[in-house]
């Protein structure tokens, strides 16, 4: 196989990788938000859900969640499953485990900003809805982006778990040239690639902590 | 871009405070008596579910035969010379390029399926596949699948670094020795009604189970593992590939072997319909000689002294 093809076809698979990263981050991060309001529910039956989903999905290898997301259909429900499921699996796998994590890094950020802040909100009129869009939020979101960072840098390496579904992602794709020509060379490309993309992910995410540094 | 971002997230977030608000007011007023019954029937209902599913799954895949226009075949792309990836990328290899046969003359289109080796009965059986043709051994798994007639003769066999020293199946006593987790040579190694292949694994200092070949033998390569148990085909491959450096334990004597064996395609247990067409029209091939000529194209890897139809 010559470089070209090589470099191709992990380009192809590293075209998937963004894919399933892009997308997960695209739904896990408002359910992560969802998860949160429920873990700090006042009522008590909502916030045991949440607690209990956070602690399973957390709990339990994603690789599992993988494999039980995707034949759950049939073996819970007995629907037979079509080609298509393949990659939707991977992603709902994938965003429902990130909300988890999402949802503990939302509480964290919205659980340390002081009561006050509410109280006076509440005497200037502010609605409960508005008082978390206008005033809360925006301190939350500056707060996380540190810890959300390192998320986002571990499901761009999570990505490659995608293989036990053998959804053909940089992973899988690396692996099965490596089987072809017998080589390790394409785990390294792959995982320069990886890197690179990390790399990217941590720049941008620097560049947005700064413009968030309005009021320093 | 940033504010873009953001408007994205806050629109999300409105949405979902709405809901979160008005839901946990309503679920405030339900009692804890009602909530206990909901999560009987649930339990009650996932049983019946549960017991329900288990007989359809051969009914709906005889159910299909009726408008076939598609043949999915499950593979494991890291099993050249069976299936793998060629030059360009595409999947080829024997078992690959009989199914293309088979479909080209039965007007259907071959989904190319790769699959992990260790969930190849899930897929088979919830219908994300429908057979698994990829140097599928049928011994000791004629019960579980419904196999076409066999169309290779294989071998396991043990693979051993070059000057290794080794040269009998006793030489292994005390060694580390790898095996594909969930293939035919571990089964082999496993076999309760074998005690002679019993006794010669528990005379292995360990015997690590590995997921793909390559990285057993790089594993073989950096010496933390002394023999790999394998089929012989795949053997073949990978010592041709890797320019030497390797031998097959015993060379050519058959004493030295772990195992004979037959591959075969497998379909779903109770899939008969679907079984006898591919097998119908594999025979065709067998008939007019398209099948050792496909053999011929793998001969490098010893395929035209291997199978065992068409001779």
């Amino acid at each position: 196989m010559s470089m070209a093809t090589m470099l191709q076809l992990l380009g192809s698979g590293m075209g998937k990788t963004a894919a399933i990263f892009f997308l997960t981050l695209l739904f896990s991060l408002p359910l992560g938000l969802f998860f949160s309001f429920g873990r700090m529910a006042k009522n008590g039956l909502i916030r045991g859900v949440s607690k209990f989903y956070i602690s399973v999905m957390r709990g339990t290898p994603l690789m599992l969640q993988l494999i039980v997301v995707y034949f759950a259909p049939y073996y819970v429900f007995g629907i037979r499953i079509a080609p298509w499921y393949r990659f939707v699996a991977v992603i709902l796998s994938f965003v429902l485990n990130y909300a988890a994590y999402f949802a503990e890094i939302y509480r964290s950020g919205i659980e340390s900003i002081p009561r006050g802040q509410y109280e006076a909100a509440q005497v200037l009129g502010y609605s409960r809805v508005q008082t978390f869009v206008k005033i809360i939020l925006p301190q939350v979101i500056k707060r996380i982006l540190p810890p959300v960072t390192n998320e986002m840098i571990t499901l761009v390496k999570d990505t490659s778990l995608a293989f036990v579904l053998t959804e053909v992602e940089m992973f899988t794709a690396a692996k099965q040239i490596a089987a072809k020509e017998t080589s390790i060379m394409p785990l390294m490309i792959a995982g320069l690639f990886y890197y690179i993309f990390n790399l990217a992910v941590a720049v941008i995410m620097e560049q947005v902590e700064k413009r968030l540094n309005y009021y320093r | 871009m940033m504010k873009k971002v953001l408007a994205l997230l806050l629109a999300a977030v409105m949405v979902l405070g709405l809901t979160a608000c008005s839901s946990g007011e309503e679920a405030e007023e339900s009692t804890a008596a009602a909530q206990t019954t909901a999560a009987q029937e649930e339990t009650e209902a996932a049983a019946e579910t549960a017991a329900g599913e288990t007989a359809e799954g051969g009914e709906t895949a005889a159910a299909q035969e009726g408008e076939r226009t598609t043949f999915t075949v499950g593979f494991d792309a890291e099993f050249p010379p069976y299936g793998f990836m060629d030059e360009d990328g595409e999947y080829v290899g024997f078992d690959l390029d009989l199914a293309a046969e088979v479909c080209a003359r039965q007007g259907w289109e071959l989904v190319k399926q790769p699959i992990n080796w260790d969930t190849k009965d899930m897929e088979l059986s919830s219908g994300a596949i429908d057979c698994i043709w990829n140097g599928f051994t049928m011994n000791g798994r004629e019960e579980e699948y419904t196999w076409t007639v066999p169309y290779v003769d294989n071998s396991q066999v043990f693979v051993v670094a070059e000057g290794s020293g080794m040269e009998t199946k006793a030489d292994l006593a005390g060694k580390v020795v790898g095996v594909q987790a969930d293939s035919s040579a571990l089964a082999a190694l496993e076999d309760e009604e074998n005690q002679e292949n019993l006794d010669l694994a528990a005379s292995f200092a360990s015997l690590n189970q590995f997921a793909d070949y390559n990285t057993a033998f790089m594993e073989l390569e950096a010496g933390s593992i002394e023999a790999l148990a394998m089929d012989i085909g795949v053997a073949n491959y990978q010592i041709s590939q890797r320019g030497g450096g390797y031998e097959i334990l015993g060379g050519n004597d058959p004493e030295q072997y772990l195992a004979t064996e037959q591959y075969a395609v497998g379909f779903l247990l109770g899939n008969d319909a679907l079984k006898d067409t591919v097998e119908a029209t594999l025979m065709e091939m067998v008939e007019d000689g398209t099948f050792m000529e496909i053999a011929e194209k793998y001969a490098d890897y010893g395929l035209v002294e291997a199978v065992c139809l068409g001779k």
